[in-house]
């Protein structure tokens, strides 16, 4: 018997017919769409961006820090009665409801962030390990959380949980934008432009700051070194926690222990797209890989070429452009 | 008054010994240089003051208090205040976002625009570049950076680490002559250099380091007219 995908497989001559109709036609839909997703991953891609900056370390279990955040999210919905369709609720209690399971989330992925940080990384700075062995325990924790949660929760997705009806809000170039669209950028393009206020001005940001740039001299300033790396993991896991929210709110059924893999590699590519290290460059590759992966599945007219597009962007990118589009150091971009 | 005193100071790198068993003491009001060549343990030396490094045996204490298990970015707030090697400018910030670095550890807000002034007029080029990059400066300009950043917080003890490495002779002076100008308005200042010459003629006291160990002491004219320290540091044979 042929499965039913590999009979429906397209023939040689027509898998990579390019489909400029559809995407003129779905233009504006898919460019709100991925605006909507590009928000979430600059939110995770930020997580990334400035753990990179003050340690130099890539922080893969940050994708777990993220979907530790999902869960958060599921037990606080689940706590409050929700289910698989929406409940039929007014405005305020959507909203009271929505910030709760924000509470949640960002509590459980700053919690995880820090927990990470004190077991896993600090005790290998206090022995001057070399960064290698930083990056094998960054990917043995993401691992370790992963197991731990599928011991938890076993193998099988959680139940979809929607949060409200989505209700169209207005029409702009003949294409209906709706209220999670709405809701997910405002709040995503606030936390982001918070976020890089209190990078640039507040003194924990000068303290970021100089960290990333020269750690020893920022210690001569003065500078907490330790305080200022558990804050910036902190920050990180505060930001995948609202985006741990907003996934949930686009992608219901995609609780599960390993999900945030790719979300967390589409993040992590985001931020080296548009400069690791640079908190506008998380914002603008977040948006940009969003927009790139949504334009490429319609114009390939298959959802499975979304990653690829994306990725194949990315690389022709840092070929031309290997720092990234803004450049890699922390509040270097003058942009 | 003792403002620093190392006493049998010992620092390893791994399991290489950078620092012998050094003693040494800085008293208030003076300027105090250590002068050998590259590896002689000068830099080791400031980074150990500093906090940077940790000693394996012996005690540092500073205005009598003992701070060798102290953390660094608490020294700086006791009064310990360093200009690194290789002038640790951060390149993305400001020539204005630098100097305020410098007040990270301050309590007292109110005191700073009164130092930035000082500084300001120990280095006017730096007032006439607040914007610029910390990274686009010259080597002779990020030292005034340097030096006027460790100013800001206003230490009781100045630590220079070769203000002279890279500079054009007559920056090296032009430096110098605001270190004496620090120091005569009542900064202690501790000041590790290659540049004997210059070190020595400005300093009240010296000490001569040579793989790890001080080999030489004297006021800056006695260890200027030694013989054996002429021929190796001075280029007079």
């Amino acid at each position: 018997m042929i499965p039913t995908i590999l009979m429906a497989a397209p023939v040689a001559n027509d898998w990579i017919t390019l489909d400029f109709v559809s995407l003129g036609q779905n233009f504006w839909s898919a460019t709100f769409d991925g605006l909507t997703f590009g928000s979430i991953y600059a939110l995770v891609a930020l997580g990334y961006t400035l753990v990179y900056g003050v340690l130099n370390l890539i922080n893969f279990a940050h994708s777990e820090v993220f979907i530790m955040g999902c869960y958060a999210v599921f037990f606080t919905l689940s706590f409050l009665g929700f289910g698989p369709s929406a409940p039929n609720l007014g405005i305020g209690q959507i909203v009271v409801n929505l910030l709760l399971a924000l509470l949640a989330a960002i509590v459980a992925s700053a919690l995880t962030a820090f927990l990470l940080e004190r077991l896993a990384y600090k005790p290998l700075r206090k022995r001057n390990a070399p960064r290698l062995v930083f990056l094998i325990t960054a990917i043995g924790a993401s691992f370790t959380i992963q197991y731990l949660i599928f011991l938890w929760r076993g193998p099988v997705p959680e139940q979809a949980l929607t949060m409200f009806q989505t209700k169209p809000i207005f029409e702009v170039f003949g294409t209906i934008i709706y209220s999670d669209q709405i809701l997910i950028v405002t709040a995503a393009v606030i936390m982001m432009v918070v976020t890089e206020r209190f990078i640039s001005k507040s003194r924990t940001g000068r303290g970021i700051r100089a960290v990333a740039q020269d750690p020893d001299t920022a210690t001569l300033m003065g500078v907490n070194k330790e305080k200022i790396i558990i804050t910036t993991f902190v920050i990180g896991g505060i930001l995948a926690g609202a985006a741990a929210l907003f996934y949930v709110m686009k992608i219901p059924s995609g609780v599960v222990y390993n999900g945030g893999f790719i979300l967390g590699i589409k993040a992590f590519a985001a931020a080296v797209l548009g400069g690791i290290g640079n908190v506008r460059g998380a914002l603008l590759g977040g948006l940009l890989l969003g927009l790139i992966g949504n334009y490429g599945q319609i114009l390939l007219g298959n959802s499975q070429w979304t990653d690829v597009v994306a990725f194949l962007v990315l690389v022709l990118v840092l070929l031309f452009r290997p720092e990234g589009i803004l450049g890699t150091s922390l509040g270097r971009s003058k942009a | 008054m003792t403002l620093l005193e190392l006493d049998d100071v010992s620092v390893y790198y791994g399991r290489i010994q950078a620092i012998h068993n050094m003693s040494f003491t800085v008293e208030e009001g003076e300027i105090v240089s250590l002068i050998g060549a590259n590896g002689a343990g000068k830099t080791t030396t400031m980074k150990t003051i500093s906090g940077l490094l940790n000693p394996t045996t012996g005690t540092i204490k500073f205005m009598g208090e003992d701070i060798t298990k102290m953390k660094a970015h608490i020294r700086v707030v006791q009064g310990i205040s360093q200009a690194p090697e290789g002038r640790g400018i951060f390149p993305a910030m400001t020539v204005l976002e630098n100097l305020d670095m410098g007040t990270f550890g301050r309590k007292d807000r109110s005191g700073v625009g009164e130092d930035l002034e000082r500084v300001f007029d120990l280095f006017p080029r730096l007032k006439e570049r607040v914007k610029q990059y910390g990274g686009t400066m010259s080597g002779g300009e990020q030292q005034m950076l340097a030096i006027g950043r460790a100013l800001m917080s206003r230490p009781k003890l100045l630590l220079l680490d070769e203000p002279s490495m890279g500079l054009a002779p007559q920056f090296i002076r032009q430096i110098f002559k605001i270190i004496t100008e620090i120091n005569s308005q009542g900064t202690t200042v501790l000041l590790v250099e290659q540049n004997a010459n210059q070190a020595l003629a400005r300093a009240h006291r010296g000490f001569v380091l040579e793989t790890g160990e001080i080999t030489h002491s004297g006021t800056g004219k006695e260890l200027l007219a030694n013989p054996a320290i002429k021929e190796a540091y001075l280029g007079v044979g």
